[in-house]
């Protein structure tokens, strides 16, 4: 397992690019102006658990961006360019060159929120918040696994693309799909169905879960159950917290996954 | 043992065959020269070698290692320069180097290995400032790191200039003694008879001849070539010629030329055959084929 030499030199080269500087550095600032604003803001009690909720728009907005952004490029550009191939004369396998790329650019964007979130902690802990550690220890937790998701569809993308412009192309869609129209589509849906007469008021569960599997709204939903004090998710079982963490999981594994599959056997020259 | 043992090894890309049932063995110790026109597919048999591409039928193992289901065992003994490359953004010669180094677990010196192949005072600048033969050199420096058994380089003089490339066969020639395997690709021939110690003719995916030098020489009729001058080409006379047992191939060059390769026995025979023909041998010389002469007798449009 020759990973470790590929992900440290990639860590190395991409924390010097400015394009890396700029995308952290608004995704830093993003969580510490949240932690900022909320304790002036929000309606008391201010606490850091409560905080999840205040923080979670910031959040699905930003961090699909800055993980997409951060990983397009990560294998695809080295295959338009060739330089993939001097990695692959070498004693790599292809899976250590994605393992190497994806612990790099995961751990980057994951370094960034998880020192920006302790910040913005701190900002609602001091002076007038209360620290609720245990479930701000957990929505710390989630919000990882929001950005390996969103870090690891980036790489998907870059390992299932042949060509720069297609992974960027892709990508973007990805991320106009889920974070800008999901929502409008939704609410199109359910205005539809009730003016039909097919549904009266929220959408039936099995289609909410449907809609709901967009990694946002599950990010939100396990936020909500897992980390909220006096909230529980309404429903049926199958759109409570374990679900939404499961499902979580299948979006962090299962593009990648494939992606590399496809990666894997496909010819490079 | 054998360095590289292809078996069958074939590659099509739709209906278009890049590699047609390729057998080869090249043996520890040798220089192999892998020689073809552009698009032969060389460069494709290459890549199955290190993965890059997935053989449609057949196998290929570097030292015992399958080279698609044990990629990286296939690959850890060995020193690669690749077609097709280009090298890190960012990153100086020196850090290439280094960068070998450490997937290899070697422990050479980065200056070195740059002194060697001639561009220390170009360590740290950032590599994609290089010029192509520069780049070049970069790259056979990744391929040196490590002492490898075997080195697989894809038409390695490509960007040098002639200095660069007799630079280039010296140090193959010391890797070479060292006791390293050498297999290397090109449509120079130059380079190819000045190494190798045999020679693999690739055509449209086909290996179509595996010999040493000498044994081509020997299997292209003794290595003649005869060079007739005449007093005029009648309609016919170069068919007949071909007619004659222990010709291979006749050419009529201008109006009163006639190159003719055959077995140094036929030699007279062409010579009676003119005669009898009626034509006039002006002038007669015999020449010893070169290896452009076989390459284009291998590769060419057929006669």
């Amino acid at each position: 397992m020759t990973w470790e030499v590929i992900a440290r030199q990639d860590w190395s080269v991409t924390v010097e690019t400015r394009s890396a500087k700029v995308l952290l550095g608004v995704l830093v600032s993003v969580v510490l102006l949240a932690g900022y604003i909320y304790p002036v803001a929000a309606p008391e009690p201010i606490t850091t658990a409560r905080f999840s909720s205040f923080a979670m728009g910031g959040l699905t907005m930003i961090v699909p961006f800055v993980g997409m952004l951060l990983s397009y490029g990560a294998v695809v550009d080295e295959r338009e360019s060739g330089s993939i191939l001097l990695s692959l004369s070498l004693p790599h396998s292809r899976r250590d060159v994605v393992i190497g790329k994806y612990l790099s650019r995961t751990g980057l964007v994951t370094a960034a929120t998880v020192g920006s979130m302790l910040g913005a902690g701190a900002l609602v802990v001091y002076p007038f918040g209360e620290l609720v550690l245990g479930r701000f220890l957990v929505f710390l937790g989630l919000t990882v696994l929001f950005v390996v998701v969103w870090s690891g569809l980036g790489l998907a993308v870059s390992l299932a693309a042949a060509t720069r412009r297609r992974a960027l192309v892709l990508g973007f869609g990805l991320v106009f799909l889920f974070v800008i129209v999901w929502e409008a589509v939704v609410d199109a849906l359910t205005l539809g169905l009730n003016a039909a007469g097919l549904v009266d008021g929220e959408l039936p569960g099995a289609v909410q879960f449907l809609v709901g599997l967009e990694p946002s709204l599950v990010f939100e939903r396990a936020t909500t159950g897992f980390v909220l004090p006096g909230e529980s998710v309404a429903g049926p079982w199958y759109l409570g917290e374990w679900v939404a963490l499961l499902v979580l999981v299948c979006w962090a594994v299962g593009p990648l996954g494939l992606a590399f599959l496809r990666f894997d056997g496909s010819d490079l020259s | 043992m054998v360095a590289i043992d292809a078996d069958a090894v074939s590659k099509r890309y739709g209906t278009e065959t890049a590699l047609d049932r390729v057998d080869l063995d090249v043996e520890e110790g040798e220089t192999f020269g892998f020689l073809g026109p552009n698009g032969a597919g060389k460069s494709t048999f290459i890549n199955v070698l290190l993965d890059f591409v997935t053989p449609s039928q057949g196998t290929v193992e570097i030292f015992g290692h399958d080279c698609q289901r044990e990629g990286v065992a296939a690959r850890d003994r060995i020193g690669v320069l690749p077609e097709g490359y280009s090298v890190f953004d960012r990153l100086t010669g020196r850090q290439h180097i280094e960068y070998a180094i450490r997937s290899k677990d070697a422990d050479d010196d980065p200056i070195d290995v740059l002194d060697r192949v001639g561009i220390r005072e170009a360590a740290d600048r950032k590599a994609t400032g290089y010029s192509k033969g520069m780049a070049q050199r970069l790259v056979l420096g990744m391929a040196l790191v490590g002492d490898p058994d075997l080195l697989v380089l894809d038409e390695p003089s490509t960007g040098l200039d002639p200095n660069g490339a007799a630079e280039m066969r010296q140090i193959l020639r010391e890797e070479n003694e060292r006791g390293a395997t050498i297999f290397f690709s090109s449509h120079i021939l130059e380079q190819v008879e000045a190494v190798c110690d045999r020679v693999g003719i690739l055509q449209n995916g086909e290996l179509v001849a595996v010999d040493t030098i000498e044994g081509l020489r020997q299997s292209m009729g003794g290595g003649t070539k005869l060079v007739i001058t005449v007093d005029g080409l009648q309609n016919g006379t170069v068919e007949r010629i071909r007619g004659v047992e222990g010709v291979e191939t006749a050419v009529a060059d201008e109006d009163s030329t006639i190159e003719v390769t055959c077995t140094n026995d036929a030699k007279m025979d062409v010579v009676v055959e003119l005669h009898g023909a009626g034509v006039d041998v002006v002038n007669f010389r015999t020449e010893e084929a070169s290896l452009e002469d076989m390459f284009i007798e291998y590769t060419g449009p057929r006669r």
